[in-house]
C-alpha cells in the first residue's frame, strides 16, 4: 500500500501541475506585459516624438552651429572652433547686455516681499480677500502685449497717468520712455506689479501647511505675533521661499519681450538690453547664426551655474522637515 | 476689551492697504477702457478725463473695419484649438502612460523629458528657426500649432502627479475584465482628472493665446499674424502719431477671452497657476 501511494510522488504530481497551471499564468502574464508594453510605448510617442525633434535635434544644431561662423546670408559655414566665444566675450555690447540682466533680478525682492503680505492678509481672511484675489491676479493673466502697450500710454512723457499723478505732488516725471535707466526703472516696477498675485498664491498655499500647534503653543509661551511671524511663519515657508527663488531668478534672467517691445535697439547706448534681447538681434537682425547659438550656450551654461550655486546655498537656510 | 479694539484698527488698516494695493492692479485696466472710448484729441486733455463725454465707440468700429485685427483673431484661434485638442490629448495620454502602464525604461525616458524644461528657450530657439526655415514653415502657423500639439511637458508633469494619486486598482480591474488600454485611458481615468484637466486646458490656452514671442519670430507674413502680434503691429506701424485710444481698444480685446474665462472659471486658474506659474 505503501509503495502504491508514494507521498513524494504524489507531491510531485501536484507540483507538475502546479508547475504547467504557473507557466500558463506566467505565459498569459507575459503576453498581457507584453500588450501593456506596447501600449505604454505608444501612449508616451507624441512626448517622445517632441523631446527628439523639437528638443533633442534642435540642442544638437545648437551645439553644431555654436563652432561655425554659419550666417544665413553667406553661403559656406567654416569651423572655426571656439572662436565664437572668445569674441563673444570681448564684445563689450555682451557685458553690457549682461549688467542690464542682473538689472532685471531687481524685482523679485519687491514682489515676494509684497506678495507675502498680501498672501497674511487673505490667510488671515481680511473681508474681501476673495475679490482682492481677483483683482491682483488680473495683471498676470493679461496678455503681455497689452500691458505693454498699456504702460507705454500710462508713462507717456506728457499725457501719461503717472506723470500727471506726479505732477500733483510738484514733481516733475521722468522721461520714462526715452531714457534708458528710467525704462528699466519702469520695466522693474513693471514686472513686480504683474508678479505680486502669482507669488502671493503660492505663499498662501505654505501659510495653510504650516501646522497650528507651533502657533498654539508660542502663544502660550507668550510669543507675540511679530516672534511667531519670525521664528515660526519664515522657517516653516522656507522652501517655497526657495523655490520661488530659483524659478523667478531663472526667469528674470530670460526678460525679453519688455525689451523688445518698450525699446527699439535696445533703448539709448545698449541701455536696456538685456543678453536674450542680445542673443535675439545677432541671430535675426544680423542673420550669424552660428555666433548666436554661441551666445545662447554660454548663457545656458551661466543660468545653469547660478541654479547650482543657490541649490549649493541651500542647506545653509532652507528648513527641511523633521 | 482693549485688545479687541487693537485688532479691529489693524483689520481696517490692513483692509485699506488691501484696497490700495487692489487699486493700483485695476486702474490701469479702467484707464485702458476709458482711453479706448475716446476721440483721438479728448486723449490729450489735462486733467485726464475719467468718463468720456462721449462716449465713442467708433474706434471699435474701426478696428474692425480697418485693421486686419478679423485675421489675428482668427489667426489665434486657429492655433489655440489646435494646441488644445491635439495637446491636450497628448499630454494626458502620455500622463496616463507615465503614470500608470509599464513602459520600457520608463523613468529613463521620464527624466529626459524633464530635463528639456531646463534648458533655457533661447537655446532651442535659433535652431528651431533654422530648421523651420529649412522644411518651409517659416510663415506659416505650423510652428506655432505642431510642436505644442505634441504634448507640453510641465503639464505632463502635473497631470502625471495627479494621475499616480488615483488607485491603480482600477487599471487591474478593467484589464481583468477585458478592456483595452486606450479604452481604459479615456473611459475611466480621462473622467477622473477633469479637474486637472480643465486646469491644464486653461493654462495652455492661456499661454497660447497671449504667446508673442513665436508669432514674432516665426511669423512675418501680415496674413498670418496672430492677435498679439497684430496689436503690437498697430502701435508700431504709426510710432510717431500712435492712435492711443485704436491702440487701447485692440489691447482690450487681446485680453478679454482670458478675462471673461478668468473671471468665470477662477478656481481653477488659481489652481493651475499654483502648478504652473511662473512661466512669464
Amino acid at each position: 500500500m505503501l509503495a502504491l501511494w508514494h507521498p513524494d510522488d504524489m507531491c510531485l504530481r501536484k507540483k507538475a501541475a502546479g508547475y504547467e497551471k504557473g507557466m500558463v499564468i506566467i505565459m498569459a502574464k507575459n503576453s498581457l506585459k507584453r500588450k501593456e508594453r506596447r501600449a505604454g510605448l505608444l501612449f508616451v510617442m507624441p512626448a517622445m516624438v517632441q523631446f527628439v525633434c523639437f528638443f533633442l535635434l534642435p540642442l544638437c544644431l545648437c551645439i553644431f552651429a555654436s563652432m561655425t561662423d554659419w550666417n544665413v546670408l553667406v553661403k559656406n559655414k567654416n569651423f572655426i572652433g571656439l572662436q565664437n566665444v572668445v569674441e563673444l566675450f570681448r564684445d563689450s555690447k555682451f557685458w553690457i547686455a549682461v549688467r542690464n540682466t542682473v538689472y532685471m533680478l531687481l524685482p523679485i525682492p519687491f514682489y515676494m516681499v509684497l506678495g507675502l503680505l498680501f498672501a497674511l492678509a487673505c490667510h488671515k481672511e481680511i473681508k474681501g480677500n476673495k475679490v482682492f484675489r481677483v483683482l491682483y491676479y488680473l495683471p498676470y493673466v493679461s496678455s503681455i502685449v497689452a500691458l505693454v502697450l498699456l504702460w507705454k500710454w500710462l508713462f507717456n512723457s506728457e499725457f501719461g497717468l503717472i506723470n500727471q499723478a506726479l505732477g500733483l505732488f510738484g514733481i516733475e516725471g521722468p522721461n520714462w520712455l526715452g531714457d534708458p535707466v528710467w525704462t528699466k526703472r519702469m520695466i522693474v516696477i513693471m514686472i513686480a506689479w504683474k508678479m505680486i498675485g502669482i507669488t502671493s498664491i503660492y505663499f498662501l498655499a505654505a501659510l495653510k501647511n504650516v501646522p497650528p500647534v507651533y502657533y498654539e503653543a508660542a502663544t502660550i509661551d507668550g510669543a507675540g505675533s511679530v516672534t511667531q511671524f519670525f521664528k515660526i511663519t519664515v522657517p516653516m515657508i522656507t522652501p517655497i521661499i526657495f523655490y520661488l527663488l530659483c524659478v523667478n531668478i531663472i526667469g528674470s534672467l530670460q526678460t525679453f519681450i519688455e525689451v523688445d517691445l518698450f525699446t527699439t535697439d535696445g533703448g539709448r547706448n545698449y541701455g536696456v538690453a538685456t543678453v536674450i534681447y542680445y542673443i535675439w538681434q545677432k541671430a535675426f537682425n544680423y542673420s550669424q547664426m552660428g555666433y548666436a547659438c554661441a551666445a545662447a550656450l554660454v548663457f545656458g551654461v551661466m543660468i545653469l551655474l547660478v541654479t547650482l550655486l543657490q541649490f549649493k546655498l541651500s542647506d545653509k537656510w532652507v528648513y527641511e522637515g523633521e | 476689551m482693549k485688545m479687541r479694539t487693537d485688532k479691529k484698527i489693524i483689520r481696517m488698516l490692513v483692509f485699506f492697504v488691501l484696497l490700495l494695493g487692489g487699486l493700483t492692479m485695476v486702474v490701469p485696466f479702467l484707464w485702458m477702457l476709458s482711453t479706448s472710448l475716446k476721440e483721438a484729441n479728448l486723449v490729450y486733455q489735462i486733467p485726464p478725463q475719467w468718463i468720456p463725454k462721449p462716449a465713442d465707440w467708433k474706434n471699435y468700429v474701426e478696428l474692425f473695419t480697418k485693421t486686419n485685427i478679423l485675421s489675428g483673431i482668427g489667426n489665434s484661434v486657429i492655433v489655440s484649438i489646435c494646441v488644445l485638442s491635439f495637446g491636450t490629448f497628448s499630454t494626458s495620454l502620455s500622463a496616463f502612460a507615465f503614470a500608470k502602464l509599464d513602459v520600457p525604461c520608463k523613468n529613463g525616458l521620464f527624466l529626459c523629458v524633464l530635463s528639456s524644461m531646463m534648458v533655457p528657450f533661447v537655446v532651442l530657439l535659433v535652431p528651431q528657426y533654422i530648421i523651420y526655415t529649412k522644411i518651409k514653415w517659416i510663415n506659416t502657423l505650423l510652428p506655432l500649432i505642431v510642436p505644442a500639439s505634441l504634448g507640453s511637458v510641465s503639464m505632463m508633469f502635473f497631470l502625471r502627479q495627479y494621475m499616480s494619486g488615483l488607485p491603480t486598482e482600477l487599471l487591474e480591474a478593467a484589464k481583468i475584465d477585458g478592456c483595452g488600454y486606450f479604452k481604459i485611458y479615456c473611459q475611466i481615468f480621462l473622467p477622473l482628472c477633469k479637474p486637472a484637466l480643465i486646469s491644464n486646458i486653461i493654462m495652455v490656452f492661456m499661454g497660447t493665446w497671449n504667446d508673442y514671442l513665436g508669432p514674432m519670430i516665426f511669423v512675418n507674413d501680415s496674413e498670418k499674424y496672430t492677435l498679439q502680434v497684430v496689436i503690437k503691429m498697430l502701435n508700431s506701424y504709426h510710432e510717431t502719431q500712435t492712435d492711443i485710444p485704436l491702440v487701447m481698444a485692440a489691447s482690450l480685446i487681446a485680453i478679454l477671452p482670458i478675462l471673461i474665462l478668468f473671471i468665470f472659471c477662477q478656481k481653477y486658474f488659481v489652481d493651475s497657476m499654483a502648478i504652473t506659474g511662473l512661466k512669464g
